[in-house]
């Protein structure tokens, strides 16, 4: 019996972090990933070529910590952009930083993709919206994670 | 003295944050190194010569995506009364692959067929409201901008759609008027020398 909790606890802590990537080419499809439980909507546009982004992932994911199920995010990956660029690498990304929410391989039109979330090209952005798809707030450029937090607290209390 | 405090936030927020320079603006002229001899290069911009001036560095990983084709277009409108800048705006003492030895190398074994500048304080950047690398302004013989944007919407060739800046030039050296004139430019923020 001790072996086996033993063999259960090795297995538990030594399993791999699966991140959800998926591709999508629609820019109108990205929404919904989210679940129907989420209050508020955090759309993450990013790639692994952009280094604000990545340096910004610890703040996300510090954002994520601090909300139960009532936020949700969801990561669009522009990876695609760059040529030869496989769904792969960003995976192997998002497993080495633990992103828990779910991530939208973008294969579409990076011109459709600015139309949608209206932004002139520059990454990082993200967009707060509500459950009807409204949205509440955006920043263009690294979020501050302490100031988001309270945004999204904010958001939550008004909203109850 | 709180009035005075505003209005120099408002500046300083002004200079950092340019809008990008519309089309039909007048392009403001700029004297910068070149990377590869050391020589100073002036674009005078009503010196009767179509101008592309491409904001890009080295370290990005989508302008790289696009360093063939750039290359490919220059070579094709070269010597046709176009002339070709490639700006590099991104501050080298946070980024010491941006530095004017780092932009030689990377020119010579590219084989730039453009002059490679120096923006050393990211000021015509800032001037033409640039925001990523790689950010493309057509500037006609009389100075005056006719296109702003992207390359061509995607660095694969396999996925593109539109060929915006050799649309644009194919326009300007026919006499005719841009029809796709505005396009959003993808790419790496530009690291501003602060």
């Amino acid at each position: 019996m001790r072996v086996f909790a033993l063999f259960a606890a090795l297995s538990l802590s030594g399993a791999a972090f699966a991140a959800d990537l998926r591709p999508m080419k629609d820019p109108a499809q990205i929404a919904k990933v989210f679940p129907a439980a989420a209050r508020v909507r955090v759309v993450n546009v990013w790639a692994t070529w952009c280094a604000p982004c990545v340096a910004e992932m610890a703040d996300l994911r510090a954002v994520d910590a601090a909300f139960g199920s009532e936020l949700a995010f969801a990561g669009v990956s522009l990876d695609d952009m760059i040529p030869g660029t496989k769904p792969e690498q960003v995976k192997a990304f998002l497993d080495k930083q633990k992103v828990s929410w779910p991530n939208v391989y973008f294969t579409g039109s990076p011109d459709a993709l600015g139309d949608h979330y209206g932004f002139d090209g520059q990454i990082p952005l993200t967009i707060l919206y509500d459950a009807n798809g409204r949205e509440l707030w955006r920043t263009q450029g690294t979020i501050k994670k302490d100031d988001m937090i309270a945004r999204v607290r904010e958001i939550l209390r008004r909203n109850k | 003295m709180k009035k005075m405090l505003a209005v120099a936030l408002i500046l300083v927020a002004g200079s950092l944050f340019a809008a990008e320079l519309e089309v039909g603006a007048k392009a403001p002229a700029f004297s910068l190194v070149n990377a590869v001899d050391g020589k100073t290069i002036d674009m005078k911009p009503d010196d009767g010569f179509t101008k592309v001036v491409i904001f890009t560095c080295n370290q990005c990983p989508y302008a790289q995506a696009f360093e063939p084709r750039i290359i490919e277009i220059v070579n094709k409108w070269n010597g046709k009364g176009v002339r070709f800048y490639a700006i590099d705006p991104n501050d080298e003492t946070r980024y010491p692959e941006e530095s004017l030895a780092g932009m030689k190398k990377r020119a010579e074994e590219k084989g730039y067929p453009l002059p490679y500048l120096k923006d050393a304080d990211s000021s015509v950047a800032k001037a033409y409201g640039a925001r990523v690398t790689p950010h493309v302004f057509v500037v006609d013989g009389g100075g005056i901008v006719r296109y702003r944007g992207y390359v061509d919407d995607q660095a694969d060739p396999a996925k593109r759609q539109t060929t915006a800046l050799t649309d644009a030039l194919g326009a300007l050296t026919n006499g005719r008027d841009v029809a796709n004139a505005s396009t959003r430019a993808f790419g790496c923020s530009i690291k501003w020398k602060t």
